[in-house]
C-alpha cells in the first residue's frame, strides 16, 4: 500500500523526464507545414484547428500549422508571398486561382497523390478535372460546392404553385410570387463572384455550359447563351431593386425574412438556422431547364489544396496530413466546419458516419440529400469538356460573367448585344 | 424678443441636424446589434430593438481573438503616434523656426507624398519589406502608417509654431541655450496644443488603416482590428448579428477613447487655429 | 541647422515613397504579368495599350466626377457643420468634439453599416423615405451608375467631412474678431460677413485642405471597392479601382504600373496647376519667411 505510490510518482518522473528529454529533439527533427487557407468565419478557423492539434499529437514528427488568409487578399498575398519566399507549404485553392500561382512555377504536380486518394476514397468526376492541366493534376480537391434553388414552401404553398421545372413554368411562378413589397426571386447583378455564378447556372440550364471550343478559341457568344441572358433579365424584374449590391448574405437574408420567395445559392444552413428559420418552411430544387437542354445541372466549385514546398520531406508530411483528413471519421468533421456548404468530393465522404451525424445536417438531412445528389452535376465555367484553358483565370478574376450579367439586367442593354459585348471583353482579357 | 426665441429654435434645430446626420449610423449599428437574428433581418427593420441579446457580443468574444486585435491596434497605432510626433514636430521646427534655402520646396514635397495610389506602391513595399525580413510584423505597419500621417501632421503644426513670437527664441538663445533646449523648454510648451492634435491625428491614421495591414501581416496573431473585422464576414455566408457586434466592437474603444481625449484633439487645433 | 532636422522626415519618405515609386516606373516599361513574373523591356508598349483601352478615359473621367463630387459635398457638408457649430449653444464643446465621430472609424464599419442601412431587404433608409411618403417603392441606391456613384460619394463624404469641418473651424477661430466687429458697425449681413470676411480668411486653410483633400481622395480606394466593385457596370470604376483590377485581376502588373503613371502625372499636373494659381499670399509668406 505505501510502496506503491512511491513507484507510481517514480514512474511518472521518469515518463516526464523522458518527455523532457525527448521532447526538443522531436521539435528540433520536425518537420513544420504551414497551410494557408481562407475559411475566416470563426467556427471554421476552430474546427480546422482541431483537426490539426489531433494529427499534430498522433504525429510526433510533423507540426501542422494554420493561417487564415481571406479570399480578397489573397490574390494579392500569395504572388507576392512566392516572390518574397515565404510561401506556406500547402495552400487552398478555388480552380481559377491555380493557374496565377502555377505561372510562378510554384505549383507541384500531384498526380500520384490524387490518384492514391482517389483509389482510397473514389473521387467524385467533377473533382479533379477542374485541376487537371498540360496533362497533369495540379491540386488535391477537398471539397465541392454546389448551388440549388432555395425557396420558402409557404410562399408556393399559399400561391399554389408546384415547384416547376421548366422556364415557362419557373417564368409564372416567380412572377405570380411577386407583389406588395414581395419579389418571386432574389438574381444578383453586382460584380462579383456570386453573380458569375448564378449566371452561369442559366448558361448550363440554357445549354450554354462550355465557354471555349475545343481548340481554345472562345464560344461564349451563341444562341444559347443570349437565351439565358434574356431569361436573366426578364426574371430579375421581379428581383428586389438593390440586387446590383447582392453577395451571397443579401441573398439569404432576402429568403430568410420572407422578401425573396426563392434564391439561387449555396446551402447556407449555419445562417438560415441562425436567423431563425424553420426547417420545414426550407425547400430546394435543381434550377428549371430550357427546352431541349440535354445536360442540365449546376454550378460546383471543388476546392483543393495546391503543394507549394518543393521539399520532399515537407511533401511527403503534407500528404500525410490530407490524408488524416480523407479519413472517413475526419473527413465529416473537415466539411462539417461549414454543414451544407461544404459538400464531400469522395464517393467515402458521402457515406461517412462523421458527415451526417453533425446536429445541423441531421436536422436539414432531406434537403441535403437533393443538393448532394444535384451536386453530381456540378461543373464550372471554363472546365468542361475535359480540357481547361489556363486564359480562364483572366476571365473568372475580372468576373466577367457577372459584367455581362449588369449589361443587360442594369443597362437594359439586348441580350444578343450583350453577349456579343462580353465576347469581346473576354477576347481583351485574354489577348 | 420673439425673434431672438425663434432664432434660438431654428440654432437648436440645425445643432440637432448636424449631429442627427453624424451619430445616426453609430446608434444603427449598436441597436442592431443587440437584436436578435431574426429582428435584425426582418423585412420592416425595428427603430427601437424588441429584443435585447448580448448573444453576438458573447459569440465574437468567444469565436474570434477580438481582444489581440484590439491589442495590436493600440501597439501600432500608439507606435506610429509616437515616430510621428518626433519626427513631424522636428521637422516643423526646423521648415518654420530655422530658416534655409529650398525649404518651401522641401514643405511642398512632403505633402506630395499623397500623389500615389496606395494600391500600387503596395507590391514594390511588400517586396522591399520581405527583404528586410519585416513580412507580418508590427514595425511594418508603424513604417507605413508615419508615412502616410506625417506629412499632414507637418502642415497641421505651421500654425502653432509660426505663431511663436521669435523674440522668446532669440531671448533663450541670449541667455546660452541650445536649439535643442529651446525646441524642448520654449518652443513644444507654446506649441502643445498642437503636438496633442497630431499626437491623435496619426493614432487615428493608423487605427482605421485596412489595405497595408491586410496585405503586410500573414498571421492571425499580428492581425489588427479592421482586418480582424474583415475576417468576419468571410465568403458565402453572413452571420450579420456578429458582423454588427464586431462593427460595435471595432468602434467601440475609439469612441471610449476619445470620451478621455477627444476634446484635446478639437481643442487643440481651435485653439492654434490653422494657417497655411 | 534646419535642415537636420527636416532630414530625418524627408530620408523617411524617400525610403517609403521613393523606392517603390522608382520601382513602379520600371515596372511599366516591362511587360509583366503576375506579380512576380519576369518581364521583358518593352519600350513604351504599356502606355500605349493602356491609353488605347477602352477602361481608361472613361476611368480617368470618373476620377474627375468622383474628386470633384466629393470635394463639392464635403465642402458644403464641411461649411454648414462648422457655421451651426460656431454658432453659440449649450453643449458646443461636446457637440465639436463628436463631429468628429465618423472620421475615427475604419473604412470597413462605415462601408458596412452604410450598405446595410441603404439596403432593401431591411434598409432603415428606405424604410423611412417609404413612411415620409418621399418614394413610393424602394429605392437600389447601388443598382444604377449614377445612384451608385452618389451613394458612393455620399458614404465617402459622410467619413471625411468631420475633419474638414474642425479644420475649418479652426482657421475661423484664427480670424480676428475686430473684423467682424467693424463689419458689424457697417451694418453688413450674416451673408455679406460670411462672404467678406470668412471665406478670405478661411483661403489659407481651404488651400491646403483642397490640395491635400484631392490628394486624398483620388486615391480612395477601399469604399468604392468593398461596396460596389467598381460596378454597376463599370460606372464606379475610378482610376484606383481600374490600376488594381489591371494589377491583380488581369494579372497586367505592367500596364497597371503604366496606368498609375499617368495617373500620378495626371495628378501631378492638377497639383502643380492648384499650387501655381491658387497659393494665397505666397510673396508675403515668402518675406515673412526670408
Amino acid at each position: 500500500m505505501f510502496s506503491k505510490y512511491p513507484r507510481t510518482l517514480l514512474a511518472f518522473l521518469l515518463v516526464a523526464i523522458l518527455a523532457f528529454a525527448l521532447a526538443p529533439a522531436q521539435a528540433q527533427d520536425a518537420v513544420e507545414i504551414v497551410i494557408w487557407h481562407m475559411e475566416q468565419p470563426p467556427q471554421r478557423v476552430e474546427r480546422v484547428q482541431g483537426l490539426i492539434d489531433e494529427f499534430n499529437a498522433a504525429n510526433p514528427g510533423i507540426v501542422v500549422s494554420q493561417d487564415v488568409q481571406s479570399w480578397g487578399e489573397i490574390y494579392t498575398k500569395a504572388p507576392a508571398s512566392v516572390v518574397a519566399g515565404n510561401a506556406p507549404d500547402i495552400l487552398f485553392a478555388i480552380p481559377d486561382f491555380t493557374p496565377i500561382i502555377r505561372e510562378l512555377g510554384a505549383v507541384q504536380a500531384v498526380d500520384d497523390f490524387v490518384a492514391e486518394i482517389d483509389e482510397t476514397h473514389g473521387y467524385l468526376d467533377v473533382g479533379i478535372e477542374p485541376y487537371t492541366s498540360d496533362g497533369q493534376v495540379w491540386a488535391i480537391p477537398l471539397w465541392n460546392m454546389a448551388h440549388a434553388i432555395w425557396y420558402n414552401v409557404d410562399d408556393l404553398e399559399e400561391a399554389g404553385i408546384e415547384e416547376p421545372t421548366t422556364w415557362d413554368e419557373w417564368a409564372s411562378a416567380v412572377e405570380a410570387l411577386t407583389g406588395e413589397g414581395r419579389y418571386g426571386i432574389g438574381l444578383p447583378a453586382n460584380r462579383n463572384l456570386y453573380t458569375d455564378q448564378v449566371v452561369y447556372n442559366f448558361m448550363i440550364n440554357a445549354g450554354a455550359s462550355a465557354l471555349y471550343n475545343d481548340d481554345g478559341s472562345l464560344r461564349f457568344n451563341n444562341e444559347q447563351t443570349v437565351r439565358a441572358l434574356d431569361f436573366y433579365s426578364q426574371l430579375s424584374q421581379y428581383s428586389p431593386p438593390d440586387s446590383p449590391s447582392w453577395a451571397w448574405g443579401e441573398a439569404e437574408v432576402c429568403l430568410g425574412s420572407g422578401t425573396c420567395a426563392m434564391v439561387n445559392q449555396f446551402a447556407f444552413l449555419r445562417s438560415y438556422e441562425a436567423n431563425g428559420g424553420d426547417p420545414a418552411n426550407l425547400g430546394v430544387m435543381p434550377m428549371p431547364v430550357d427546352e431541349g437542354v440535354e445536360d442540365p445541372g449546376t454550378i460546383s466549385y471543388v476546392n483543393a489544396a495546391m503543394i507549394l514546398t518543393d521539399d520532399a520531406a515537407k511533401q511527403e508530411a503534407a500528404y500525410e496530413f490530407l490524408r488524416f483528413i480523407f479519413q472517413p471519421e475526419n473527413y465529416g468533421l473537415f466539411l462539417n466546419m461549414e454543414p451544407g456548404l461544404f459538400l464531400p468530393i469522395t464517393e467515402s465522404g458521402f457515406e461517412s458516419e462523421s458527415y451526417w451525424s453533425d446536429p445541423l445536417v441531421v436536422k436539414y438531412r432531406e434537403q441535403l440529400e437533393t443538393v448532394l445528389d444535384y451536386s453530381r452535376s456540378g461543373r464550372l465555367f471554363g472546365f468542361t469538356g475535359g480540357q481547361t484553358f489556363p486564359s480562364i483565370a483572366r476571365i473568372s478574376a475580372q468576373n466577367l460573367l457577372s459584367q455581362v450579367g449588369q449589361l443587360v439586367v442594369v443597362d437594359g442593354m439586348g441580350a444578343t448585344e450583350a453577349a456579343e459585348e462580353g465576347e469581346y471583353l473576354m477576347m481583351e482579357a485574354i489577348e | 424678443m420673439n425673434e431672438g426665441k425663434r432664432g434660438r429654435a431654428v440654432r437648436y434645430l440645425l445643432v440637432i441636424l448636424v449631429m442627427f446626420f453624424i451619430i445616426a449610423p453609430f446608434y444603427w449599428i449598436y441597436s442592431s446589434s443587440l437584436k436578435v437574428s431574426t429582428e435584425i433581418v426582418a423585412q420592416s427593420p425595428t427603430l427601437f430593438p424588441e429584443s435585447i441579446t448580448f448573444g453576438h457580443y458573447a459569440n465574437l468574444l468567444s469565436s474570434s481573438d477580438y481582444p489581440i486585435y484590439l491589442t495590436n491596434s493600440a501597439i501600432v497605432s500608439f507606435a506610429t503616434m509616437v515616430i510621428t510626433v518626433v519626427l513631424s514636430t522636428s521637422a516643423a521646427y526646423g521648415l518654420y523656426r530655422l530658416p534655409f534655402p529650398g525649404r518651401k520646396t522641401i514643405y511642398r514635397l512632403i505633402l506630395l507624398a499623397y500623389i500615389f495610389p496606395g494600391s500600387l506602391l503596395l507590391i514594390p513595399l511588400y517586396v522591399m519589406l520581405s527583404r528586410l525580413n519585416l513580412l507580418d510584423t508590427q514595425l511594418a505597419l508603424v513604417i507605413i502608417n508615419v508615412t502616410f500621417a506625417a506629412p499632414f501632421s507637418v502642415w497641421l503644426l505651421k500654425a502653432f509654431f509660426a505663431s511663436i513670437p521669435f523674440e522668446l527664441e532669440e531671448a533663450a538663445s541670449l541667455d546660452g541655450a541650445s536649439w535643442l533646449q529651446t525646441l524642448l523648454l520654449v518652443v513644444l510648451p507654446l506649441a502643445s496644443p498642437g503636438v496633442a492634435s497630431v499626437a491623435i491625428f496619426a493614432f487615428i491614421t493608423s487605427w482605421t488603416e485596412y489595405m497595408f495591414a491586410s496585405v503586410l501581416i500573414i498571421s492571425d496573431a499580428n492581425r489588427t482590428l479592421p482586418v480582424g473585422l474583415a475576417g468576419i464576414i468571410g465568403q458565402y455566408v453572413i452571420d450579420w448579428g456578429l458582423l454588427l457586434a464586431g462593427a460595435g466592437a471595432t468602434t467601440l474603444p475609439i469612441i471610449l477613447l476619445f470620451v478621455l481625449i477627444g476634446r484635446f484633439f478639437v481643442n487643440g487645433l481651435l485653439e492654434g487655429g490653422v494657417k497655411a | 541647422m534646419g535642415i537636420f532636422l527636416v532630414a530625418p522626415l524627408v530620408i523617411w519618405l524617400v525610403a517609403t515613397i521613393a523606392y517603390p515609386i522608382f520601382s513602379l516606373i520600371r515596372l511599366s516599361f516591362l511587360d509583366v504579368g503576375v506579380i512576380g513574373t519576369g518581364g521583358e523591356f518593352v519600350g513604351l508598349d504599356n502606355y500605349q495599350r493602356v491609353l488605347n483601352s477602352r477602361a481608361f478615359w472613361p476611368s480617368m473621367g470618373r476620377s474627375v466626377v468622383w474628386v470633384l463630387g466629393n470635394g463639392l459635398l464635403q465642402t458644403v457638408l464641411a461649411f454648414v457643420a462648422a457655421l451651426v457649430l460656431n454658432l453659440p449653444f449649450r453643449g458646443r464643446a461636446l457637440a465639436r468634439t463628436w463631429v468628429i465621430l465618423p472620421w475615427i472609424v475604419p473604412a470597413v464599419v462605415a462601408v458596412i453599416v452604410w450598405k446595410w442601412m441603404l439596403g432593401t431587404s431591411g434598409g432603415v433608409v428606405n424604410m423611412i423615405l417609404l413612411r415620409l411618403g418621399l418614394i413610393q417603392e424602394q429605392v437600389g441606391f447601388f443598382s444604377t451608375g449614377n445612384t451608385a456613384m452618389a451613394s458612393l460619394v455620399g458614404i465617402n463624404s459622410w467619413r471625411f467631412f468631420p475633419l474638414l469641418t474642425i479644420i475649418i473651424l479652426a482657421g475661423m477661430q484664427g480670424i480676428p474678431k475686430d473684423r467682424y466687429d467693424a463689419a458689424g458697425v457697417d451694418g453688413a449681413s450674416a451673408w455679406q460677413r460670411f462672404i467678406n470676411i470668412t471665406i478670405p480668411g478661411l483661403k489659407p486653410v481651404l488651400f491646403v485642405m483642397g490640395l491635400v483633400g484631392t490628394l486624398w481622395s483620388v486615391n480612395i480606394f477601399d469604399v468604392i471597392y468593398l461596396v460596389t466593385g467598381g460596378g454597376p457596370s463599370r460606372a464606379t470604376l475610378t482610376m484606383p479601382v481600374l490600376i488594381y483590377d489591371m494589377a491583380f485581376l488581369q494579372y497586367r502588373l505592367g500596364r497597371a504600373a503604366a496606368a498609375a503613371v499617368l495617373m500620378a502625372v495626371a495628378v501631378t499636373i492638377f497639383t502643380v496647376a492648384f499650387i501655381y494659381f491658387l497659393a494665397p499670399g505666397s510673396e508675403e509668406e515668402d518675406e515673412e519667411w526670408g
